[in-house]
């Protein structure tokens, strides 16, 4: 393959990468106005925002085939990219402003497009090696971003937890992938799942499925750090909580997608010949990961950590297409995941604009709000009905979609994937208690009278994710159609609708 | 002429763009009222000429068998677009005869809310943008004909509603909107994951109640009808609402504004009532078989204990809000004997305990503004005072109690003789609920509207009813007498379609 070959597949990350290290330099040049650096970060991620669009959405062009053997560039990684890449628009748009009065702009943007880098490398990954190091290159990114008000207690402390967190279940990654290398022979995830699986595995395969067990739980608890699944949920939070808000809203909306992404190959593919063994207990980590999430959310007082544990259990429901396991639940989980990116982050940069305006982000400052910033008020209430799953917007359609996956798999199959959709149900129930509770305070509360000014740039951040969440709503046909076709790389599952 | 426009999605966008217009108005908050009436009210006279055009023909229907072209029912000024097309799910409206009476009876009850409510001063704009919405949701509902659609006209009618209890609401408005908002969200819910399992389980990749109801006579086996049927009859069931899932009812109308006390107890408890008739019965007739002697037996339990709870109420309003239980208890009665005589009777006292309990709000409403208080024990002679008020509410208890001549008589009186048809001697347990109800309306006329005038209120300032109360109670009670008096206006239209209804239940 020749070297141009290379260059053109991993060509999105070059590009990132070399605006990740034209940022720092940026910095210097643009003493005055930091806004522009921000300008300059998005130059990158729009133009590869729209490449996707115009290759999944219209179909103007076609990625080479030819991969790299451990990279593969097909419709499930250009979906994924495509979620990443609008968070991050989202997420630079929203930062200038709240990063105004600190230091460093160009290092936050370089990180932030380095982040990008290793989340694109993992949902490209079709080798558990390049899988690890993409989610390493993100992982290390996020650290540094969450800790980037060093001199904020707040933010030192969430990034050191995130950071020792995220060592760790690198290492538990690591230690399972090795495991699988050991069994299989292989670190290429479709070999593998071969390897694994099927009459033809060797007898020394079949003897160590205790192994492959062992592998299965590690990498249960070191994907689960990383898209924080109850238990392994404590640090989200915490670390929402402390991270500069649009990083927050980064977190939430990108990179737990990105351990989706590693999540659904990883298993989807390379363990499906153990999915009996593993589906159950998938099963029960999805309904707990929900539940908890929003049983706790209820008792938050402060909106950020209320996000946080929303984010949770929104991981949970997104979980459910792990152990229904058709092409139609993984379309689903896609789709959440989608609409899940806009509306997260469209509520954490409402967040950020009450940040950036110096109001608070306690439960008690929404107080009001709906006479002091009509607007913005408006974005959140729709950003919250999206993700309590109210038609017609986004978080509706995608939840369908998803629950109605485990309906469909248990008039085919096992009867309990039922549950799994009642449990889901229920959830969004119990969830709509305290989506509502931030509306009622902002509608129904007094507050201060004094208007509230928010900054253009967020402005344009928020409408955009409020314009998506209501277009994907009322017309989610081009969307759930892309899912379909991202969903169809899974060859071992069962054919969507 | 109407037929050749699209005139149901224009009846139903003319308040989606009247609201959108009322919000917004920006400073000008005191035109909100204005717009609200003049979108609701083009509305109401639009839903009037689709009324007037409407065909009966009860021969032909009867003829034409019930799948032959404009859908299952024989849908008229019927629609249909794809929309998700990935997932089978079209936008497809249409009424008939038994969706007709409660669509007229939306665009009714909404314009006379709107025009109800021309006095409020407490953020106008939100206020009637947000009614506009909920008559944007209901009336979608009685006219969606795909689940999807269906659903999604459903869960917009909770979000205005939400916000109407919650920021116009009485002291304990919180409690009363979260309440209100939660039971009825996993009413919803149970309803979603009903309507999975009917698209997954018909296999006709569509969300079209005809196809899935034409797919499902072949594909649903007994089991599934009889959990699908009861998951769908308790989403149905605790809008209507029916005992023991009522109890979000009552303290949502206490602290709900008036006009939200109008279109909730009016307009949002027959959705569940039309869920059931329109949806769960037709689609799942073996289930609906199995469960009949459970609806009924809910039934006469929230006749019964509707009228009990009544009775022992010191707040008007919320013994209105326990009469509501009652009444709608008498829907599914009719309902549950599968016969022609009581489901055209249960969809006729849809009808008719839409007008009659709107009086009654709306006087409870009037109470409240010109006394202050709604307590029973604190009023009393009102009718020295306010002899038009006390007329208007002596004529709403009347048609609530079943006076003949009044629309209710007629919906009662039909329930009762199908219950008799059915199961003969058991009408007892039923027809004990007239008493019951004429005893707690005749007891609280008497101690609010007659007797000495009250001094535990000051009422040197009382007056008379305004004009804006006054108009739309008046409209109300000139229906209540016309169709008391002929109620054949209204079955003309119910009969023919509840024919196929029966047909599919087998028998009639």
């Amino acid at each position: 393959m020749a070297v141009v070959d290379y260059l053109e597949t991993l060509l999105p990350q070059l590009v990132l990468i070399a605006f990740a290290l034209l940022m720092p330099a940026m910095d210097y040049l643009f003493k005055k106005d930091k806004r522009v650096l921000s300008w300059i970060a998005l130059v990158p991620l729009v133009s590869l925002a729209c490449a996707m669009v115009s290759w999944l959405f219209m179909g103007v062009w076609k990625p080479s085939g030819a991969p790299i053997d451990v990279i593969s560039v097909d419709q499930f990684s250009g979906l994924f990219t495509l979620v990443f890449l609008a968070v991050g628009i989202v997420v630079v748009l929203g930062s200038p402003e709240f990063i105004r009065a600190d230091k460093n702009h160009g290092e936050y943007y370089s990180l932030i497009l380095l982040a990008m880098v290793g989340m694109t490398v993992v949902a490209e990954a079709s080798d558990l090696i390049a899988l690890f190091v993409g989610l390493e290159i993100a992982g290390i990114s996020s650290f540094a971003l969450s800790g980037f008000r060093k001199s904020e207690k707040r933010s030192s402390e969430a990034a050191t937890k995130y950071f020792i967190v995220g060592g760790f279940s690198s290492a538990l990654t690591l230690f399972a992938i090795s495991i699988l290398y050991g069994i299989g022979g292989t670190t290429n995830i479709q070999a593998l799942g071969s390897a694994l699986g099927g009459a033809s595995a060797p007898a020394w395969v079949q003897d160590s499925q205790s192994m492959v067990l062992l592998a299965v739980v590690l990498l249960f608890a070191g994907f689960g750090f990383k898209i924080a699944i109850v238990p392994f949920h404590m640090w989200a939070p915490d670390v929402y909580e402390g991270a500069p808000t649009p990083i927050s809203g980064m977190l939430a909306a990108a990179s737990k997608k990105m351990g989706f992404a590693a999540v659904f190959k990883v298993f989807l593919i390379g363990l499906l010949a153990s999915k009996m063994q593993w589906e159950g207990a998938a099963a029960i980590l999805a309904v707990l990961t929900m539940t908890v999430g929003n049983l706790v959310a209820v008792s938050q007082t402060n909106i950020k950590r209320m996000l946080a544990y929303s984010s949770i259990a929104q991981a949970g429901y997104i979980l459910i297409a792990l152990p229904v396991g058709t092409q139609y639940a993984v379309e689903g989980g896609l789709f959440h995941i989608i609409t899940h990116a806009f509306m997260k982050s469209g509520a954490f940069m409402v967040v950020a604009a009450m940040g950036a305006a110096a109001v608070g982000e306690r439960l008690d400052d929404f107080k009001g709000l709906g006479r002091r910033a009509p607007w913005l008020a408006f974005a959140m209430t729709l950003f919250l009905l999206s993700l309590a799953g109210i038609p017609p917007l986004a978080g509706f359609a995608s939840k369908f979609v998803l629950f109605s996956s485990a309906v469909y798999a248990s008039e085919a199959g096992p009867q309990w994937l039922v549950w799994l959709a009642i449990a889901g149900v229920l959830n969004s129930a119990l969830s709509l208690y305290y989506y509502a509770r931030v509306i009622k305070y902002m509608y129904m509360e007094k507050g201060p009278a004094d208007k509230i000014a928010i900054p253009p740039m967020l402005k344009i951040a928020i409408a955009f994710a409020a314009v998506m969440v209501v277009l994907i709503g009322i017309y989610p046909d081009p969307v759930i159609r892309v899912c379909e076709h991202a969903a169809a790389i899974f060859t071992g599952l069962a054919p969507g609708v | 002429m109407l037929e050749s426009v699209p005139i149901i999605s224009i009846i139903i966008l003319l308040p989606l763009v009247g609201a959108v217009a009322t919000l917004l108005l920006g400073r000008r908050e005191e035109y909100a009222k204005y717009v609200a009436a003049a979108f609701s009210g083009a509305a109401l006279v639009l839903t009037v000429l689709v009324t007037l055009e409407f065909v009966i023909d009860p021969s032909t229907t009867a003829a034409r068998g019930y799948h032959d072209g404009h859908g299952f029912f024989n849908y008229q000024y019927y629609e249909s677009y794809p929309w998700v097309e990935s997932l089978g799910i079209s936008y497809i409206v249409g009424l008939d005869g038994i969706s007709l009476p409660l669509f007229l009876l939306t665009a009714l009850l909404s314009f006379l809310a709107i025009v109800f409510s021309w006095d409020t001063k407490l953020r106008p704009k939100e206020y009637f943008g947000l009614m506009q919405i909920l008559e944007v949701g209901v009336l979608g509902v009685f006219v969606a004909q795909d689940y999807f659609v269906f659903y999604v006209f459903w869960e917009v009618v909770l979000i205005p509603m939400y916000f109407m209890i919650g920021v116009w609401g009485g002291p304990n408005k919180d409690y009363a909107a979260i309440k209100f908002f939660i039971y009825t969200h996993i009413a919803s819910l149970a309803m979603l994951v009903s309507i999975m399992a009917l698209y997954f389980q018909a296999g006709a990749h569509s969300f079209s109640m005809e196809a899935i109801a034409l797919a499902g006579t072949t594909n649903f086996s007994r089991l599934f009808q009889i959990v699908v049927f009861a998951a769908m009859f308790f989403g149905f069931g605790v809008k209507m609402p029916m005992v023991p899932f009522h109890t979000w009812l009552p303290d949502a109308h206490v602290e709900a504004p008036t006009a939200g006390s109008v279109l909730l107890a009016g307009l949002l408890l027959k959705m569940g009532g039309y869920g059931i008739i329109r949806v769960a019965i037709p689609t799942l007739t073996a289930g609906a078989h199995e469960l009949q002697i459970l609806m009924a037996v809910i039934a006469i339990a929230s006749i019964l204990y509707g009228a009990l709870l009544s009775l022992a109420q010191k707040d008007l309003k919320k013994m209105v809000a326990y009469s509501s239980i009652s009444h709608m208890g008498f829907v599914l009665l009719g309902f549950a004997t599968f016969s022609s005589l009581g489901i055209v009777a249960g969809v006729f006292q849809m009808f008719a305990h839409g007008l009659v309990t709107a009086v009654l709000f709306m006087m409870c409403g009037v109470v409240q503004h010109k006394c202050g208080t709604r307590l029973i024990p604190s009023l009393g002679g009102l009718s020295r005072k306010m002899p038009v008020a006390s007329t208007m509410m002596t004529i709403g208890f009347l048609a609530s109690l079943g006076l003949p001549g009044l629309v209710s008589f007629a919906a009662e009186f039909m329930v009762f003789a199908s219950m008799f048809d059915k199961w003969a001697m058991w009408l007892f347990l039923p027809i004990l609920s007239v008493a019951i109800t004429a005893g707690y309306y005749l007891w609280a006329l008497q101690r609010t509207m007659f007797g000495p005038l009250t001094t535990k209120i000051d009422t040197s300032h009382l007056h008379d009813v305004d004009w804006y109360e006054g108009v739309p109670v008046g409209i109300l009670i000139a229906l209540i007498a016309l169709f008391g008096v002929f109620p054949s206006l209204i079955f003309q239209y119910i009969n023919p379609a509840v024919q196929i209804v029966t047909h599919l239940l087998g028998g009639g």
